[in-house]
């Protein structure tokens, strides 16, 4: 059996098992709606778990004071110009704001959901509400299965973060679903080989392997098995695994990212080049201030450091793949389940906030302008260009070329990708 | 309350009426001028809470008359009255306003300078957080909340403080100093003497505006000290005006600075009582001592549960209820006898409940250490006197603990066991004169935290003892039991004591059911009854030739010889139906044609419509007569606008010629695409028997019962090992995932908002254990009784973040026990099944025992149905906002009426469906559940949708029917109908290697894909490596509320695992063990989310599934041969390298190896074995750690950067797995790990044969 077509049966690599029966439901469901289309190759998704605080980052605001009495509501830190005329970052994103020509902050994104960690993750990654009846498939998985994998020889979907369901297949199933690794160092789940078992033991082993798969019955499921079983051993070889390895890139280039958040963001951009479509890299690091992005209380003490940590490797990725030529065909995206509320807390600290956040888009061949939507003054209201989360998938989606519209199936159930959202046309040309 | 004797004297009552009809009737004023004398108190306000009229209104949510509940009673306080009534002020609830006089009031409730203010009130507290301060009363400082006149103008206040274990007294009034143009100044008095935090106390302020020191304030008629903490003591009168009274709540009424408790004969007085007469006031008399020497058995510990009396506060009850107690052998305690209530299902005790633990020990003379270990509050006597006492649990703090705080820890010595994670110590040296003291531990568990509660949990409650001249640590017995206090000792003990409690527990349950036996005794009489009424279902004659091993065989085989005859007029033909036919009816028709809601009421999946045709065109296939048959002028480019199908391409003129071909050559439809009807043998012994275990018990056989089946008489070692299997625990642990999947069990064990449920697992694996018929089963699970955090099926009630729960909930009991699949119903009519929305919603108020209106989150905006310009698929029949009433959807299946002679409690909607459901005219429900049991030990169901019986058409309708019969018949009895179908031939035939699926006739099985669970399972059982993760909770040391984080204890088996819930991403919250086994499992379709039912896992065979297998954590632990993985036992005594290589077979895969197996493992194996042993001596020792606690990470410290340090390295360490064993050469280790790696990635872990 030639590999591409194994790799699809067998599942999970290339999710493009199901193009061919998407191809024929699509055309029995032709859609009306016009959708603009992107021409993006790959997509990597900068989680920001916890909630990054727009007004210290994206969207600037007048400076508040929180050892005032009472405390001032407004940014912690002061703003800087980018290089987009009048448009403003803070002044821990120096380096991000030299390139704001090459990205967009969507400063109008929105939901209403409860300010809870949990079911806002899962809000932005789904786009949906949970329902009882069906578990959605996250963006991740809705783009593997809509594209496959680039190359049909790797994962269409790595994860470098934990797993959980809402970065998950839902009801695709696990061709869906992803590949994942918690740090750059101990590599993909069920790829990188234990300690102690160096190319030849691990030849020695499969080796030993061979009597008993000698026993399976040729054209038979535990035979499929078999097959899968000897692309996952492939997969464990250096052919594949080289794509981790991160010191074969210059040293001045891994510098350049920064810390372990920079080289999960240069070991996404290898991946993007090894063909994988879909990458989430979390951004979850050593709790440098204490609460991540989840900024209350005395998190927000430290989190220029996290904000320069961010800027650092945000630029350092732009700039690379600018470089390798990569940008124009890499949607580089920075999410986060809500933002965070001008108004300080009890202990200078910031709480959760829904109804008006930043979310950036980057490079993916879309026509940036900087910045897209305006929030009120203290970035407690959207006043222009509102978008929701199902917008702002269908944004992704659309710089995929893929239609926002496009049914998935749960069983015979037709379900659209997003919950009836529109791309942001201004970003297509 | 009726005014108690002691607390008005005689003498007094005359004034007292006086003076209060006085007040009412008169508004005449008062000065200060005119105040009576100080021994006449003239009494202006009297709050007494019985149900009369007095001055003040009750205002807030709980404030409409329903504030009064039970008061201080005889005989504890006999100055009240049996059914005396307390005033219940919940937060900011409930409070009392008493209006100026100015402004409407009937009585004058100013104090000015010279009056004396004298305040006296009964008071509980229920909660009061450290350093809040509530009001019990205070006129004025209401600011626009009164009359507006503005926020200095407290004429006076009375408060509580919170503080560790009760409430200091605060006086507070306004000053005003006219010689000053009326500057105003806060004054406050705060006491050094506490109000207890439990139990009622009397407490009374006495004093004289004006008069710097008479202030007098008494708790309990005692005197308390204090100071003017704020302001200083002044001579200056106070602020009056005409701001309001308020009784139980402050300045802005807001919930910290409101009361929570009750109050009783509360008084306001102008002027004071006698002193003397004051001291009097308090009257309780003590309970009588709880527990006497003569009450405890000898040598054993008595243990008591008082639910009762016991407050909801953090504080000691003051006459804690015992209702229910049991013996233990010493004083240590980790858990308690489950509480079960209804049938038999987990209830939740009373929180905090109260423990009491008494022995009479004895103690030789000297001079011992002694230790108080728990996580409640507790308290340790001996002989009356208090020795050691634990505090109430502290308050979440939400994650700023920091690592470093677990550096100071409790270490007695060599070997001490360490406190585990969210206990506490006290410890002192004792000194005992010799011989028998009468012991008592007393802890309270659970607690209040604001809203919510603690986890009802006593962590180690232990006593331990170090005798005078020992270093070492026991647990104090009163008898002959001792169990060392170290951690190996401990662990002994806990698991032998867990199955005794285990033992406790079975007996609880059957002893509650048997409680309601009377009813479901009825129940089988009626069932009896209805037998005798039904036709009995005939069980077939055998045909020649088919092996019969019970009637299940007759059923099959008599199909067998009709699908036969069916099959020769296919034969003959030269289309292939299934083949050609079939693929492109699906293709192009199914989509409408297909299932209960047929368009134009043409099904073209079933033989019999597609020969009668729908509604309009008549029959759409007629043999032999294709310009007859409708099917193929539809289809056909003639049809015109009629043409189908209607949207996607038409069919080729080729699909059309093979169409009129097939219908001209008589259309034959076989029901089975069976081509071979030859029938394969009985399996192998060894292969029965490892089918067999992983089907009844989820795991492979061991060594030793392997052996003891092959010791029995070869005609009946498969019954016997059958029965012996079906009597084993192992069976609930196996059929869990059933119904964790098919009912969408789905806990959280942080924050529950993912249409989470309660951890109702508890009650399902109970269930099991006792083998409940499916009737009670089903009857437990819809009355949604019992414990809703901790394992009743109140949990299965539960659905976080979801507009209708009862919805959610109807839609998985129709599909799992209908086999009505409602999914499309919960939001519209469905489009592929003949359920509406209204027949769900229907279902779902019968379980809400309620109307339900209908949301419009829960249908489907008009706008969105059109705006893709196709016309909708669905329909909406049910308008959003309309209210369905309870009604039983499905009279199709049983009349309503039924339920009333049925349910054991007509009157509930839930016991009504319940006994609609299972009753036996229901025989849908019967079927649907013999159903299930077949398609989990055949492969494949009778009906292969399990969930949605509209779909497919039975295979063996008649065996179905006598299945269902059976059921009754065997009175509901679930494993009676697993014992028949394994004792089948039929069950127990070889397994055809080359299907992909299980022959419908059931000729041979194929291989079947193991559930991760049994996957899981078996590679840990047979390989006798640790099941070693971490407590599945992120909540270890217990201090969050029971709302927020729950533990799922320690999994010791697949199926307790669950969601990581690891939204956050945080590294300090992850459980890199149970990640490491979830990981595995869900590539295996296991899912640890369930956030919507699933009755068919996916089973495609996946890349990830057996790289992770080969590379991933779990498979490190699998091979690695530590100390404690019992293949290094096996390697080191075995005595050659053939005895090992058989014996791994046996043990890994349940057989023998063949030639080339063997061969080549012994081979590999050989090298080095004579010298595999490193000699004892030679062994390095292990490295003498450091004697400390383990440091852990839980979310009350997962925020500081060490401890996120500390998860990350606890990662690496899970992956690395335990350390290698000292005891075997390591190249020869290496050996033996590459043959287990490669024996535990063979395929036959993954399907079963």
């Amino acid at each position: 059996m030639k590999r591409r077509s194994f790799l699809h049966r067998t599942g999970l690599l290339a999710g493009g098992a199901s193009i061919s029966s998407l191809a024929q439901r699509a055309s029995a469901t032709p859609t009306v709606a016009h959708f603009p289309k992107g021409k993006a190759e790959h997509c990597i998704y900068l989680w920001l778990g916890g909630g990054m605080a727009q007004v210290d980052t994206f969207d600037p605001k007048a400076k508040g004071d929180s050892s005032a009495n009472p405390k001032k509501p407004g940014s912690e830190y002061d703003s800087i110009e980018t290089a987009v005329p009048g448009l403003r970052f803070t002044e821990h994103l120096s380096r991000s704001a030299k390139l704001a020509e090459r990205l967009t902050v969507v400063r109008s994104v929105n939901h209403h959901v409860i300010d809870e960690h949990a079911f806002a993750t899962n809000l932005v990654h789904t786009g949906r509400i949970i329902s009882g009846s069906t578990t959605y498939p996250s963006l991740g998985s809705i783009i593997s299965h809509a594209r496959g994998a680039v190359n049909p020889t790797v994962p269409a979907y790595i994860l470098i973060g934990y797993p959980n369901v809402s970065r998950g297949p839902g009801f695709l199933g696990s061709k869906a679903g992803f590949v994942y690794l918690t740090d750059t160092e101990s590599g993909p789940a069920g790829f990188s080989r234990p300690k102690g078992v160096d190319s030849e033991r691990a030849a020695r082993r499969q080796a030993l392997l061979v009597p008993l798969s000698n026993r399976v019955v040729t054209d038979s499921v535990p035979a499929q098995y078999l097959e899968a079983q000897r692309e996952a051993l492939r997969l464990a070889g250096p052919e594949f695994m080289h794509h981790f390895n991160l010191s074969q890139e210059s040293a001045d280039l891994r510098e350049s990212y920064g810390g372990e958040f920079g080289q999960r963001c240069l070991l996404a951009r290898r991946l993007v080049q090894a063909g994988v479509r879909f990458i989430e890299v979390s951004h979850n690091l050593n709790f440098i201030n204490g609460t991540g992005w989840d900024t209350h209380n005395e998190g927000q003490k430290n989190q220029h450091i996290l904000i320069h940590e961010l800027d650092v490797a945000l630029s350092a990725l732009l700039s690379d793949l600018e470089q390798k030529k990569l940008l124009d065909k890499t949607l580089v995206v920075v999410a986060t389940e809500f933002g965070r509320p001008a108004a300080y807390d009890g202990r200078g600290g910031r709480g959760h906030q829904g109804t008006a956040f930043s979310m950036v888009l980057a490079g993916g061949g879309l026509r940036h302008t900087g910045s897209y939507g305006v929030t009120d003054e203290l970035s407690k209201n959207v006043v222009e260009n509102p978008v929701s989360v199902p917008d702002f998938l269908a944004t992704i989606f659309a710089t995929l070329g893929i239609d926002p519209h496009m049914d998935i199936y749960d069983g015979a159930r037709p379900v659209p990708i997003t919950d009836m959202g529109k791309p942001i046309e201004k970003l297509f040309v | 309350m009726k005014t108690p004797f002691l607390y008005f004297p005689p003498y007094l009552i005359v004034g007292v009426f006086f003076t209060l009809l006085l007040s009412f009737a008169s508004a005449a004023s008062e000065t200060a001028a005119e105040a009576p004398s100080k021994n006449a108190p003239k009494t202006i306000l009297q709050w007494k809470f019985d149900g009369a009229k007095e001055a003040g209104e009750w205002q807030g949510a709980l404030g409409k008359g329903d504030g009064l509940q039970e008061g201080p009673l005889p005989d504890r306080y006999p100055g009240f009255e049996k059914g005396n009534k307390a005033g219940y002020f919940q937060d900011k609830d409930a409070f009392l306003v008493v209006k100026d006089r100015e402004r409407g009031g009937s009585t004058d409730v100013r104090f000015a300078l010279g009056d004396t203010f004298f305040f006296e009130t009964w008071v509980k507290i229920k909660e009061i957080k450290p350093g809040e301060t509530s009001y019990l009363i205070g006129k004025g400082r209401h600011g626009k909340l009164g009359v507006n006149l503005g926020e200095m103008n407290q004429n006076y206040a009375v408060r509580l403080k919170g503080a560790n274990e009760g409430a200091e007294i605060g006086f507070l009034f306004t000053s005003i100093d006219p010689a000053q143009k009326g500057k105003r100044d806060w004054h406050r008095w705060t006491s050094k003497q506490r109000i207890p935090a439990s139990g009622w106390h009397h407490l009374s302020v006495t004093y004289t505006f004006g008069k710097k020191d008479s202030l007098a304030v008494r708790i309990d008629n005692q005197i308390t000290e204090g100071i003017w903490d704020m302001g200083g003591a002044t001579d200056l009168g106070p602020v009056t005006d005409a701001d309001d009274l308020v009784i139980g709540t402050g300045y802005q009424r807001s919930a910290a600075e409101s009361f929570t408790g009750w109050l009783d004969n509360l008084t306001l007085s102008r002027g004071a009582p006698d002193p003397v007469e004051l001291e009097k006031r308090y009257t309780f008399i003590p309970p009588p001592p709880p527990v006497n020497r003569q009450m405890i058995p000898t040598g054993q510990v008595l243990v008591q549960i008082s639910e009762k009396g016991v407050p909801e506060a953090n504080a000691w009850p003051e006459a804690p209820e015992v209702t229910e107690s049991f013996t233990e052998d010493v004083f240590g305690l980790f858990d308690l006898p489950q509480k079960y209530i209804s049938t038999g299902v987990r209830g939740d005790r009373a929180n905090p409940c109260h423990i009491r633990a008494s022995a009479v020990v004895t103690i030789p003379a000297g001079k011992h250490r002694i230790l108080l270990r728990s996580r409640g509050a507790s308290r340790l006597y001996i002989d009356g006197k208090q020795l050691l006492e634990n505090p109430f649990p502290p308050n979440d703090p939400a994650g700023h603990h920091t690592l470093s705080m677990q550096d100071d820890y409790l270490d007695l010595g060599p070997g001490f066991r360490f406190a585990p994670p969210g206990n506490r110590d006290a410890w002192c040296e004792f000194t005992s004169t010799g011989g028998e003291q009468f012991v008592i531990l007393e802890t309270l568990i659970g607690g209040i935290m604001g809203k919510s509660k603690h986890r009802p949990e006593l962590g180690e409650t232990v006593v331990a003892i170090s005798p005078e001249g020992s270093e070492h640590w026991s647990i104090l017995s009163p008898g002959k039991r001792q169990v060392a206090y170290t951690d190996a000792g401990w662990n002994a003990y806990a698991q032998e004591r867990r199955t005794r409690l285990d033992a406790m527990d079975t007996k609880a349950r059957a002893e509650k059911r048997a409680e309601h036996a009377a009813y479901w005794n009825m129940r089988r009489k009626a069932a009896e009854e209805w037998l005798t009424k039904v036709t009995p279902i005939s069980i077939p004659k055998l045909p020649e030739g088919y092996p019969a091993q019970n009637p299940i065989d007759h059923f099959i085989a008599d199909r067998i010889v009709q699908a036969k005859e069916d099959a020769k007029l296919a034969t003959s033909a030269s289309v292939d139906y299934f083949k050609e036919v079939r693929p492109l009816l699906e293709a192009k028709c199914y989509g409408c044609h297909q299932g209960g809601k047929a368009k134009g009421k043409l099904r073209l999946d079933i033989h019999e419509t597609a020969l009668k045709g729908g509604k309009s065109d008549g029959p759409s296939v007629v043999p032999g007569d294709p310009d007859e048959s409708s099917l193929i002028l539809r289809i056909s480019p003639d049809a015109g606008d009629d043409i189908m199908p209607p949207k996607e391409a038409p069919f080729t003129a080729e699909q059309i010629a093979l169409l009129t071909r097939w219908i001209k050559e008589g259309a034959p439809w076989p029901q089975f695409d069976v081509k071979r009807f030859d029938m394969m043998p009985l399996a192998e012994d060894l292969v029965f028997l490892r089918r067999v275990f992983l089907d009844i018990v989820g795991v492979p056989p061991s060594e030793k019962e392997i052996a003891q089946f092959q010791n029995d008489p070869v005609e009946s070692r498969r019954t016997l090992v059958i029965d012996r299997l079906l009597q084993d625990s192992r069976w609930a642990d196996h059929w869990m995932d059933l119904w964790q999947d098919a009912l969408a069990e789905n806990p959280n064990i942080l924050n529950p908002t993912l249409n989470n449920t309660g951890p109702f697992r508890w009650w399902l694996y109970e269930s099991l254990l006792d083998n409940k018929p499916a009737d009670l089963f089903v009857t437990e699970l819809l009355r949604m009784e019992g414990s809703e955090r901790f394992g009743g099926p109140a949990g299965f009630a539960i659905a976080s973040q979801n507009d209708v729960p009862m919805a959610a909930k109807g839609m998985i009991v129709s599909g799992t026990f209908l086999g009505v699949e409602m999914k499309c119903a919960r939001c519209h009519d469905s489009t592929t099944n003949v359920s509406k929305q209204r027949d769900l919603f229907e279902l779902a108020a019968m379980m809400e025992q309620a109307a339900i209106q209908v949301p419009a989150t829960s249908s489907v905006p008009l706008d969105r149905l059109q705006q893709t310009g196709r016309e909708p698929l669905i329909e909406i029949t049910l308008e959003p906002g309309a209210n369905v009433e309870p009604a039983w959807p499905f009279p199709q299946f049983i009349k309503e009426e039924a339920a009333s002679t049925l349910a054991e409690n007509p009157q509930s909607s839930r016991d009504r469906l319940a006994a609609l459901i299972t009753a036996p005219e229901n025989q849908r429900f019967a079927q649907v559940i013999v159903n299930r049991l077949w398609e989990r030990l055949m492969g494949r169901g009778l009906v292969s949708t399990l969930e949605d019986w509209e779909k497919t058409e039975p295979s063996h309708p008649e065996l179905l029917a006598w299945l269902g019969q059976e059921l009754v018949r065997q009175k509901y009895d679930m494993k009676a109908i697993a014992r028949l179908i394994l004792n089948s031939h039929a069950y127990q035939r070889a397994v055809d290697p080359q299907l992909t699926e299980t022959s419908p006739l059931f000729l041979a099985t194929a291989p079947r894909r193991l559930t991760a669970e049994q996957i899981v399972d078996s590679l840990f059982s047979a390989t006798g490596a640790p099941f070693d993760v971490e407590e599945f909770s992120l909540d270890i040391d217990s201090v969050r509320d029971l709302k927020n984080s729950i533990t799922l204890g320690k999994p010791r088996r697949a199926w307790m695992l669950a969601s990581t819930s690891n939204e956050r991403d945080r590294p300090s919250l992850t459980l890199p063990r149970v990640q490491a086994v979830a990981s595995l499992m869900e590539t295996f379709g296991w899912r640890g989310a369930r956030q919507d039912p699933v009755h068919h896992r996916e089973i495609n065979p996946n890349v990830l599934q057996s790289a992770i297998l080969a590379n991933g954590t779990v498979g490190v632990w699998l091979t690695g041969l530590s100390d404690r993985h019992s293949i290094t036992q096996l390697a080191l005594s075995v005595k050659s390298p053939e005895e090992l290589v058989d014996r791994l077979f046996l043990r890994l895969l349940t057989r023998h190896p063949d030639a080339a197996e063997k061969e080549s493992y012994t081979a590999y194996l050989e090298n080095g074995f004579a010298d595999r042993i490193v000699p004892e001596s030679d062994r390095p020792k292990p490295a003498q750690a450091k004697h400390a606690p383990p440091l852990y990470v839980s979310w009350s410290n997962h925020l500081d950067g060490p401890a996120n340090t500390l998860a990350t390295d606890n990662q690496e360490a899970a992956r690395l797995g335990d350390p290698p064993t000292t005891a075997l050469r390591e190249e020869w280790r290496k050996n033996l790990e590459d043959v287990i790696w490669a024996m535990l990635n063979a395929t036959e872990w993954i399907y079963s044969s």
